[in-house]
């Protein structure tokens, strides 16, 4: 009705914003392929030969097919109950980088 | 690796391996990659050593925050799909780095780099007539 919003009982409050715990099939892929996509422009600004500081950080990031599963569709949490949440969850993750969290979790 | 070949296949293709290994050992390398020096990186077509980045903005800006729209405005651009292209340098590294998620990047040589102008004439569809004279180019000069 309100776009993402579904209607509920008005005793439970009348708008209930539903989204999945985790990333169906076809979200994961599209994931995969856009991490892809942000390591060919990576690759492409150092086969160009150009030094730079920024080149040095983005290299340090891990590519798409080092990265384990938990990396590409979960993202650390400090209030959630494993320390994990899904990575939709974040506002623009599919225009952010978001490929490290802290050691450890 | 699990291949669905036949029992022929199967047979086969630890021989093909085995040969082809053998071809790699022994073949001798041609004489530009022996003295292969790695130098300013050439394009694939021909010898020219590529001199620009050509940048096309795929996914848009908005919402992303004041500093990421400033650079993308400072990278020259204005709306999705828009190509740009710049030579190489650490501050236009720099600035694709900070909007990679947006942007699709190839090295080119300096001639396909190309102008706005020369991107719209590349564009531009055969308009089906040429023009031989105009009648106002031969006012006043009978």
């Amino acid at each position: 009705m309100f776009g993402a919003f579904r209607p509920t009982s008005v005793a439970q409050g009348g708008l209930l914003w539903k989204t999945p715990w985790k990333l169906s099939v076809t979200r994961k892929a599209n994931a995969r392929s856009r991490l892809k996509k942000v390591d060919a422009v990576i690759e492409a600004v150092r086969s160009s030969g150009v030094q730079c500081s920024a080149l040095e950080h983005a290299l340090k990031l891990p590519k798409e097919h080092e990265m384990p599963a938990k990396d590409k569709y979960t993202v650390f949490s400090p209030h959630e109950k494993g320390y994990r949440k899904g990575i939709h969850k974040v506002p623009k993750w599919t225009r952010l980088t978001l490929r490290t969290n802290p050691k450890g979790f | 690796m699990a291949l669905n070949l036949c029992r022929r296949q199967q047979i086969a293709l630890p021989l093909l391996r085995f040969n082809a290994r053998r071809a790699l050992s022994t073949a001798t390398l041609p004489a530009e990659t022996q003295n292969f020096t790695p130098s300013a990186p050439t394009s694939v077509l021909s010898e020219t050593p590529n001199t620009h980045f050509k940048i096309t903005l795929r996914r848009s800006g908005i919402s992303m925050g004041k500093k990421i729209q400033g650079t993308l405005l400072a990278l020259g651009f204005h709306r999705r799909h828009q190509t740009v292209y710049h030579p190489h340098s650490p501050e236009i590294a720099g600035k694709i780095l900070r909007v990679k998620e947006l942007v699709e990047v190839e090295n080119v040589p300096t001639q396909l780099a190309l102008t706005k102008q020369q991107q719209r004439q590349a564009r531009k569809a055969p308009s089906g007539f040429e023009v031989v004279g105009l009648r106002r180019d031969n006012f006043m000069n009978v």
